[in-house]
């Protein structure tokens, strides 16, 4: 099940790849399709961040632990150097010292 | 290929290369991951190049881990990657021009890295006909690194301890790429109200959270995004 389940997501990936050079359609996106993709990054990623800082073990929600101390750091690091290594290092070396 | 294809592959390898700086972690993670998430080293392996894609992964490898629908890991990874159609759009007027075996190769290569190397050559190049070389060069290497990473990770994840929390990596990695560019209140809107719904949501069936919390995300975002074009 697994197999066919993970090659038809792949399918899909590629194929929105490849949409816009197919040769099948027209090669552009209207305006208001272009407009709502932008989002699309923000908005899953801001949903995965938020629920690894802020959902224990059981899937309840916790406002202040380790994790979310550990969170906070990075973030502030990502937000001044943009660099994925260091807010990688300031992120896990918090939650190493004090977890 | 000519000299000057060579060399058009060959700075989009160089150019591609520093990015793996953040790549490769990723991929060791991933591998890492997919082992605790229950996949087999087979299966994680092959992810690696059948879905191809740092954040489609981590989300199919958890949802499935905690026995969602095949629908439901099917629809959130797709909504992931709808951001991808961007690029596929932007690279369009480009690659148009080619025979399908190279279409079809330069759209499995065209991940975030990739499209974000290549595309400024697009643009800048005074000779555009020859820069899908480099788009070759550039997502054949973040192939190659991806692949890798996953292997070693498979390979180190039986040796590396839970406590670790190496995949707290994988949120930490998207701290980087998205909160220095909330610059807009629109980017701000939609990236707090999607993260409300995945906190809140999580009560929602088949663990749909990520499809509503990416639907209410991008709707929030461009509804705003309308109103401050006007502004």
């Amino acid at each position: 099940m697994i197999w066919i389940v993970m090659i038809l997501t792949g399918l899909a990936n590629f194929a929105v790849r490849f949409s816009m050079f197919s040769g099948l359609r027209a090669s552009t996106l209207p305006d208001w399709a272009e407009r709502y993709l932008r989002y699309v990054p923000t908005a899953v990623l801001s949903a995965i961040i938020a629920a690894a800082l802020f959902l224990d073990e059981a899937g309840d929600i916790q406002m202040w632990n380790t994790t979310v101390l550990a969170g906070l750091l990075a973030a502030i690091i990502a937000i001044l150097t943009r660099s994925v290594i260091f807010t990688i290092i300031t992120g896990l070396g918090v939650l190493w010292i004090i977890g | 290929m000519t000299s000057d294809n060579m060399r058009e592959f060959l700075r989009g390898i160089g150019d591609q290369l520093p990015l793996q700086l953040g790549v490769v972690p990723f991929g060791l993670v991933f591998g890492v991951l997919g082992i605790a998430s229950g996949l087999s080293p087979l299966q994680t392996i092959l992810m690696s190049s059948i879905v191809f894609g740092g954040a489609s992964q981590v989300v199919f490898a958890q949802l499935w881990a905690t026995g969602t629908s095949p629908l439901i890991v099917g629809s959130s990874v797709a909504v992931i990657n709808l951001r991808h159609m961007l690029y596929s759009a932007a690279v369009a007027k480009y690659l148009r021009p080619l025979s399908l075996r190279w279409r079809i190769i330069l759209g499995y290569l065209l991940t975030d890295e990739a499209f974000a190397i290549s595309i400024k050559r697009f643009e800048t190049t005074d000779r555009p006909e020859l820069a899908h070389y480099h788009l070759l060069g550039s997502g054949l290497t973040l192939w190659v690194c991806w692949q890798i990473a996953t292997v070693v990770g498979v390979l180190a994840g039986a040796t590396i301890p839970d406590e670790l929390n190496l995949g707290f990596a994988i949120p930490l990695t998207f701290m980087a790429l998205v909160l220095p560019n909330l610059h807009r209140l629109s980017d701000i809107a939609a990236a707090t109200s999607a993260a409300l719904v995945a906190l809140f949501g999580q009560a929602l069936p088949w663990n749909a959270w990520i499809v509503a919390a990416a639907v209410v995300g991008i709707t929030v975002g461009g509804i705003l995004s309308h109103w401050e074009d006007r502004a």
